[in-house]
């Protein structure tokens, strides 16, 4: 291993815990100083403000922010993530876990399908340029990838159960395979991963099709083709593997995306994932949920950018030689 | 060239346009006619592979409850589960009779301020190790009241008891007002005579939990309620986070009748339950103003299913009485009269909720049907303001709401629509998170707010003097007035309940004249019921009635 790139590891190594320390603090303290805490969210009209306050105080919500942050990380490093308040009492691994489990299945699968259809029919869409393919296609894209979650969920909803009766109604299968709960091999897991997946597959085709066209443009691709090589060998060896490139980055944040979850496609569909977690989690002030989800998020997000900018480092020297070139 | 491409492009979304509706309309037109049998018939066939059910089993959508502690829990959501898997000294059943429950029955001294209650000696814990006996409610309920505990709310409904703010200061070990001498008998003694403590002991925060998985559990450590040992008619078989709660019958259970469904789901996840409901996933759906309407059409095969009925419960817009120009009945009248709430029912409602002109709801006893008051009359409204002078002063002033949505709901807009056309009036509407505002609403932080009451237990003392006496806590207008005060108050003495309600409802005149809140709304419950379902009576506030429920299979 060449010493530039080492050093090249070790630095973005080095910014990964102050990156986490950063987004920690700031989530924390974005969190606490939203106004009202969950002792007031769950707190009926009828109770007694002196009980609130002291419930308040005991849990030591009325700590300055940096006090609790201190408190906060300190049991964080002990790996105690806190407890839920939605519902109240129960650690917050064991709620968040199973709904992560969710969100990951659906999310691997459209990711799957999305990479599987998406680079094809991009790839396809600009070897048809100067054809009515190609910009038809565009138009079919552009079509599929601006239909909001809000509008195509409904559509299919009442398409596929109501009018088919194809489909149950939202939820998810709790079915076990070799002792593993794998609800996504389940009927409740086509709408999600289809309405993703077409969204999905549109914007990746778009993307992947203005990459091909560069590359077609470029020298090598012109050299190659003068030279008498065939077409498929063109562009499966010099255009797609350049075109990919690019791509690459766009891939590692959908890896990160695996746990993200879709606020509207899980709510509106009533999948336990955690898109609808955040946004329950959220609404009642469950703070240890709410950094739960942030954090983890965050790592996951700062881990895949991390690995595309060392896959980087070993496909370009200019980035590893940590100047011009920022990914 | 590049026009063309452009051609082209528009030509793809076209397309995909045509496709995706011309698809729709193939849809509706191909479905037509044939659809309307279709989802009954349809019903029947998709049924098996969808939503299986067993023998004996109901099937209703839920949420996941904040809490199954009886101790800790304020909201519906929790207590709606908590009161069929726990049970208390006295309930409500469906007609809102105060029935006997693990006491058989209970003598009052001749002041009013004891109770000795006689408990059964058949009652068992969920896993029948042991029956339950007086010295466990008296530990359920000082661990309620215990500080350590931490809930929200059991000094409100416990709080009457002789002793109880020693033990929550710490003065006390014990709260000297609750006795075991024995097993049998369990004695209360309270502060003075009340008509509404035995309806507060049917709140969940008096009710019995078993001492060797509670002792040392607080609000904020669930741990055990995840296979809680209740006494109540049904058993909690399972909590699957996110996905379901099914609870299954108590065997033991000791009133009549005993439970006969062989399995409760409540279905915590799944999309819209009106869907479900239509697709024979779910036994019962609450139904929206979306589909009422459809709904209340005979010609719908779902008419037959239909359920309309009231709940204890009212929404309205509160005024600060104690802040300018708040503090002029006149002007909060003027507003009050401006607003049309039969317009409002009827358009926005779609007849969902009735318009209310007193506090108390329909269905609560004591309710007055020939209360006055405050008509809708947009000249009379504008005389009246005018009248005033205070005109100036209601420019800057917000009505507070509880939402996050990009507009406050239609209802409020409706409203404020109505002051500017018939007053001249823009007031400004800010949405909260729930959670501010009941803050706000508390802190006295406010010019007007828009909220809603529901009943803990059907007395009027529920509404107006917990929400109107001076000395309330919960009278968070700010409203007093001495001759209300006195009529509350004497309403409280030892007497019939047809004298008692003549009181509440000279309180409840004087107070709709006062008009420190402008009351809107009553609470109604629409619900679709399948045919199989037997017994199933909508409770207008959280009442455990699914004992009386039965499938016909």
């Amino acid at each position: 291993m060449p010493s530039g790139l080492a050093s090249y590891i070790a630095r973005r190594l080095l910014i990964v815990p102050f990156t986490l320390l950063v987004i920690s603090f700031a989530a924390f303290s974005l969190g606490r100083y939203a106004p009202g805490d969950y002792v007031a969210a769950q707190a009926p009209p009828r109770a007694n403000q002196e009980t609130i306050d002291r419930i308040r105080h005991e849990r030591g919500l009325d700590d300055p922010v940096y006090k609790q942050y201190v408190r906060y990380m300190g049991n964080l490093l002990q790996g105690d993530l806190g407890i839920s308040q939605n519902p109240r009492g129960v650690p917050v691994e064991d709620v968040l876990l199973p709904r992560l489990w969710v969100t990951f299945q659906i999310n691997a699968l459209v990711l799957i399908f999305t990479w599987v259809i998406g680079i094809p029919l991009g790839t396809w869409a600009a070897l048809k340029r100067g054809t009515w393919l190609d910009p038809f296609a565009i138009g079919v894209f552009l079509f599929l990838a601006s239909i909001p979650v809000l509008v195509s969920v409904p559509l299919l909803e009442w398409v596929l159960i109501v009018k088919l009766k194809l489909l149950p109604t939202g939820g998810w299968s709790t079915a076990e395979y070799l002792g593993v709960e794998l609800g996504v091999f389940s009927k409740h897991a086509v709408l999600p991963v289809l309405v993703l997946t077409i969204s999905g597959v549109a914007g990746l085709a778009r993307y992947m099709r203005a990459q091909v066209l560069e590359v077609l443009d470029q020298d090598h691709v012109r050299t190659a083709r003068s030279k008498g090589l065939r077409g498929d060998v063109i562009v499966m060896r010099h255009v797609m593997r350049n075109a990919l490139l690019p791509i690459v980055t766009i891939f590692g944040f959908e890896l990160a995306g695996l746990i993200g979850g879709s606020i509207f496609v899980e709510t509106l569909l009533g999948i336990p994932g955690v898109g609808q977690l955040s946004f329950q989690a959220v609404t009642t002030r469950d703070y240890d949920t709410i950094m739960a989800i942030v954090l983890l998020g965050s790592t996951i997000f700062v881990l895949a950018m991390l690995t595309v900018d060392i896959a980087y480092g070993f496909v370009d020297p200019r980035v590893r030689s940590g100047g011009s070139v920022q990914s | 060239m590049e026009s063309r491409n452009l051609v082209y492009v528009l030509t793809g979304i076209a397309v995909a346009l045509i496709v995706v509706i011309g698809g729709l309309v193939l849809l509706v037109s191909s479905g037509g006619d044939g659809d309307d049998d279709g989802s009954s018939g349809g019903n029947g066939d998709a049924s098996p592979t969808l939503g299986a059910r067993v023998e004996g089993e109901l099937r209703i959508p839920g949420g996941d409850p904040i809490t199954l502690d009886p101790a800790c829990a304020t909201d519906i959501e929790s207590a709606s589960y908590i009161i069929e898997i726990f049970s208390g000294l006295v309930g409500y059943d469906n007609n809102l009779e105060l029935i006997p429950d693990i006491a058989s029955e209970w003598d009052v001294s001749d002041d009013g301020t004891v109770y000795t209650f006689h408990l059964r000696t058949n009652v068992l814990f969920h896993d029948g190790s042991r029956r339950v006996a007086s010295d466990d409610f008296k530990y359920s309920m000082e661990r309620a009241l215990n500080p350590d505990t931490a809930s929200l709310v059991a000094d409100v409904y416990l709080g009457d008891i002789v002793g109880v703010d020693e033990f929550i200061s710490g003065d006390a070990s014990e709260v000297s007002g609750i006795k075991a001498p024995n097993p049998d008998t369990l004695e209360i003694t309270i502060e003075k005579a009340s008509p509404v403590f035995l309806p507060k002991l049917t709140y969940p925060t008096a009710f019995v939990v078993d001492r060797n998985e509670t002792e040392g559990s607080s609000c904020f450590d669930a741990g055990w309620t995840f296979s809680p040992n209740g006494t109540g008619p049904f058993e909690l078989a399972e909590w699957d986070l996110g996905n379901a709660i099914i609870l299954e019958p108590n065997p033991d259970y000791y009133l009549d009748p005993k439970p006969s469904l062989s399995k409760i789901t409540f279905l915590l996840s799944g999309g819209s339950s009106f869907t479900m409901y239509q697709n024979d996933e779910i036994d019962i759906t609450g139904v929206g103003k979306d589909n009422v309407e459809s709904v209340r059409d005979a010609t719908n095969e779902l008419n037959a299913e239909y359920r309309f009925s009231t709940t204890l419960s009212v929404s309205y817009i509160g005024f600060n009485v104690n802040q300018e120009p708040f503090d002029d009945p006149e002007v909060r009248r003027a507003l009050a009269m401006a607003i049309d709430k039969e317009f409002l029912t009827e358009n926005l409602y779609k007849g969902l909720l009735d318009a209310a002109d007193g506090i108390l709801p329909p269905e609560m006893p004591g309710h007055n049907p020939d209360l006055q008051g405050i008509p809708y009359d947009p000249d009379a409204a504008r005389d009246l303001l005018d009248d005033t002078g205070k005109r100036d002063l209601l420019e800057d002033v917000t009505i507070l709401t509880s939402g996050q949505g990009a507009a406050p709901d239609d209802v409020l807009q409706a409203i404020t629509a109505m002051w500017e056309q018939n007053l001249g009036l823009t007031i400004t509407v800010e949405q909260e998170d729930f959670a501010l505002l009941t803050q706000d609403i508390n802190d006295g932080n406010f010019d007007m707010f828009s909220i809603g009451w529901i009943a803990d237990y059907p007395d009027p003392q529920n509404f107006l003097e917990i929400k109107f006496h001076t000395d309330s806590s919960n009278n968070d207008v700010g409203y007093s007035n001495p001759e209300v005060d006195r009529l509350l108050d004497e309403a409280n003495g030892d007497l019939s309940d047809e004298e008692r309600f003549e009181l509440y409802q000279e309180a409840e005149q004087i107070i709709v004249d006062d008009q420190p809140w402008i009351p809107l709304f009553f609470g109604t419950s629409s619900l679709l019921v399948k045919p199989h379902v037997q017994g199933y009576e909508a409770a207008p506030f959280a009442i455990p009635n699914l004992r009386y429920v039965s499938i016909s299979d």
